[in-house]
């Protein structure tokens, strides 16, 4: 076997490999066909799905609702702070 | 098989380097896009208020939080394809989706207007009158997306954020003492004195520089509108390696490009872009002071055009219009008609005569960062989601990381509101 027959024996194997790897490939799972769609395929598939609503447990809740208490004190902060400094700068 | 991974990697020698180049993007494009005119010019003002000293190790801290953030954006946008602000809806319901669009819009808005500032200051060191500078400021954002192809609008942005770097040859030129910024970085001192509202509201400034809540959905979407998949996620997180090096390498370089103006005690704390470069030209020369102008300019450009898109792609997502730089103009016009909407009246805005900008540019980052918690807890629990990530939900000490990001930023905000309550608490 010369160096060429050699390269034509290691090409046929990897072909054979990515083929037989190919036959495993299971189409059921989303997953998968996620990943071998394209881009724009993508944003189309996902189009068909949606991720249900989650249930918030309490503490969840109250988290996010003291969240949003303090982005409301705070930005009323800020508009105190920025009308001091407009009036000192005047 | 050996043989065949032997062929290949004969056959593409540079095969990991070009599949890196390929995926890299969302990750640059959102740091370098945050190194904007107001957090450039925030850097700015830190370096000639407090010269070399704790603020340089900051920055670069803040660039670390930046990255614990936004590499969680990388996971949920690969796992999930979907964008921030749909997860939000799908997941916590339609009221508390409106909640964190409410101030994704109000942030972006201001921050959008503070760059259209940086644009007209900017050209403003080189004569250009304001009309001009806006209109052509506009243009490049309009001719960014005409191509109809994320692909070219990502690589056309790129090439834009890349001059993210004239800040370097700028600070070369104000000749920092490099032995003082290495002890600096080892020991955080000097530690900054003075006036302590002074020293907390540039703390908050710089930490509304680096974490911002328009970035967490901005690289989302990217990810998603670039395609990229589960097994993308190592490159993912490379790319954002790659934009928080890039942008903390630049974010330092624009604080040293000031510090002669600490050292000739010049009070720099009224100053915009076109005065940084003036008041800097006897130090650093006129090509310097040029650099820094421009530099000022290409920020505002490069975040006016990631912004813009950010809010287009909440907007798509929340109205299920299609959202996607791959669609062409007639197919996707809501979301071209909000980017440019958006773009179109912040740059109205800094056109109108004696409009209050200096409120603007005075909250905008302080608004950011405490914006920041409400969408932190968003993508904590997201990220956490095992319904949502599968097998990628965070790790033990990605949620720690996470939670400290999240207290600290609390932390600053809390802060920030003694102090505005409480005026003489800080040495007013």
């Amino acid at each position: 076997m010369n160096r060429n027959d050699e390269d034509i024996a290691a090409d046929r194997q990897s072909a054979e490999s990515l083929l037989e790897a190919a036959g495993k490939v299971d189409l059921r799972d989303p997953r998968v066909v996620m990943s071998l769609l394209e881009a724009d395929q993508v944003v189309a598939a996902k189009r068909q799905s949606r991720f249900g609503q989650r249930n918030l447990s309490l503490g969840v809740r109250i988290m996010l609702w003291g969240l949003r208490a303090y982005v409301a004190v705070m930005l009323i902060l800020v508009l105190i702070s920025v009308v001091r400094a407009i009036h000192s700068a005047q | 098989m050996t043989r065949a991974r032997s062929w290949k990697h004969k056959s593409k020698p540079f095969g990991g380097a070009r599949v890196l180049w390929l995926l890299v993007g969302p990750g640059i494009l959102v740091f370098l896009g945050e190194n904007d005119a107001p957090s450039m010019l925030s850097y700015a003002a830190t370096g000639a208020r407090f010269g070399i000293g704790f603020f340089i190790p900051f920055v670069v801290f803040t660039f670390v939080m930046g990255y614990v953030v936004q590499e969680m954006t990388v996971r949920l946008g690969a796992v999930t394809h979907r964008g921030h602000a749909e997860l939000i809806f799908d997941r916590f319901g339609k009221f508390w989706g409106f909640f964190s669009m409410s101030d994704l819009v109000l942030g972006n808005f201001l921050t959008l207007v503070t760059e259209f500032i940086g644009i007209r200051t900017g050209l403003g060191f080189f004569g250009v009158r304001p009309v001009i500078a806006v209109g052509g400021g506009l243009a490049i954002v309009f001719a960014a997306i005409t191509t109809g192809r994320y692909w070219t609008w990502e690589r056309i942005t790129l090439g834009l954020a890349i001059f993210n770097g004239l800040f370097i040859p700028a600070a070369i030129l104000a000749r920092p003492d490099w032995l003082a910024v290495g002890h600096a970085m080892l020991t955080w001192t000097p530690l900054p004195k003075g006036n302590g509202a002074e020293i907390l509201l540039l703390i908050l400034a710089d930490i509304g520089a680096t974490v911002t809540p328009w970035m967490i959905f901005f690289q989302q979407s990217a990810v998603v509108d670039k395609g990229m998949q589960p097994r993308d996620i190592r490159a993912g997180r490379f790319d954002t390696l790659l934009g928080v090096l890039l942008a903390s390498a630049f974010g330092v370089a624009a604080l040293l490009a000031t510090v002669p103006l600490f050292h000739h005690g010049i009070d720099a704390s009224q100053f915009q872009a076109a005065l940084f470069a003036e008041a800097l030209r006897p130090w650093i020369g006129h090509i310097g002071a040029a650099l820094f102008a421009l530099g000022i300019f290409e920020a505002g450009i490069v975040a006016a055009i990631a912004i813009s898109t950010s809010s287009a792609y909440a907007f798509g997502e929340v109205f299920a219009t299609g959202h996607s730089l791959n669609r062409p103009l007639r197919d996707a016009w809501p979301f071209y008609s909000t980017l440019l909407g958006s773009a179109c009246a912040a740059a109205g805005l800094v056109l109108i005569p004696r409009a209050p900008l200096e409120f603007v540019v005075l909250t905008v980052n302080v608004i950011a960062v405490l914006a920041m918690p409400p969408a932190l807890a968003f993508l904590m629990l997201l990220v956490n989601d095992r319904e949502v990530m599968g097998e990628y939900v965070n790790s033990g000490w990605e949620n720690a990381a996470g939670i400290a990001v999240t207290l600290f930023l609390i932390c600053a905000g809390i802060e920030f509101a003694f102090a505005t309550v409480f005026p003489r608490w800080l040495g007013r």
